[in-house]
């Protein structure tokens, strides 16, 4: 039996009630759940609450799934369209301002301007700050698309499968994100 | 305009994710499972309280409504006896 049987067994127990089938799905379905919600969730929200919030709609919407695509795609179906309603639900910030950056931050600005060299990897958490500062200044599914394609540097056909759009709504949607992103950057420098 | 796509590239080279497996926190799935519960009785409750009350309310409408006819079916039956006694009477006193 294979991975994707084993979990649709799993599913068919859970939806009779049995209690030990819940808890197995939930232990294999949660790393693909934590690491969509740790790349998409808002910046208030808890990565553990969302998890929660998706598992919790994935068992009550159980009965409705149909079994023609692997659970997993399905499940991360929800969990991207909670995280987008989630960041939906903050408001996108105006601009950003070269005085929001942290000193270690306005460095990696300067450096990324001035040389051609990559970002020290003793930055790398900053800078993952730096584009959460200006992801904060695109729409919820431009964030999203931004994240799944270059910081999860997912394809453009994984992207698909998650969100369900074609590949040109990704491409555009990619595009005009990068355009606001390469606006932002600019207003830094 | 090129310059600043290959910072942008750069920079989301440096925050790129790449996670180890995301371990589950303790007790999470007995959570989620009481959630999922509570969430989907409380659905169902809501839907078998309202039916409860409808069917009262129903049942109610109903037992009012046989007591008027009831009643009206009785008072015209009166009201025919009346006629009949106040027929006697005139006819009565005609034939005298």
């Amino acid at each position: 039996m294979d991975d994707d049987e084993h979990a649709r067994a799993l599913v068919d127990r859970a939806r009779g009630d049995d209690s030990g089938a819940a808890r197995e799905l939930i232990r294999q379905l949660y790393p693909l759940v934590a690491r969509i919600a740790r790349a998409h969730r808002p910046r208030r929200t808890a990565e553990e609450d969302l998890c929660q919030m998706i598992f919790v709609k994935v068992f009550q919407n159980l009965h409705q799934y149909s079994g023609k695509v692997p659970i997993s795609h399905w499940v991360s179906r929800i969990a991207v369209n909670t995280c987008r309603n989630a960041l939906a639900a903050e408001r996108a910030r105006p601009e950003l301002r070269y005085a929001d950056l942290t000193e270690e931050q306005a460095t990696i600005v300067q450096n990324l301007a001035t040389t051609s060299d990559e970002v020290a990897p003793d930055r790398k958490l900053a800078a993952r700050d730096l584009v959460e500062k200006l992801l904060t200044m695109l729409k919820p599914v431009e964030r999203l698309i931004i994240d799944m394609l270059y910081l999860q540097e997912r394809s453009i056909a994984e992207v698909q499968q998650l969100t369900g759009w074609t590949a040109a709504k990704v491409k555009v949607t990619a595009f005009r994100a990068r355009q606001k992103l390469r606006k932002q950057l600019g207003g830094l420098l | 305009m090129k310059d600043r796509d290959e910072m942008l590239n750069r920079l989301f080279r440096a925050a790129a994710i790449h996670d180890t497996n995301p371990e589950m926190p303790f007790g999470f799935d007995s959570r989620v499972l009481a959630l999922a519960r509570e969430r989907g009785q409380n659905g169902s409750a809501v839907i078998a309280l309202f039916a409860r009350r409808a069917a009262l309310l129903a049942m109610a409408v109903i037992v009012i409504a046989a007591a008027g006819v009831y009643q009206l079916a009785d008072s015209t039956n009166d009201l025919q006896s009346e006629y009949a006694m106040a027929d006697n009477a005139i006819e009565s006193n005609l034939g005298e």
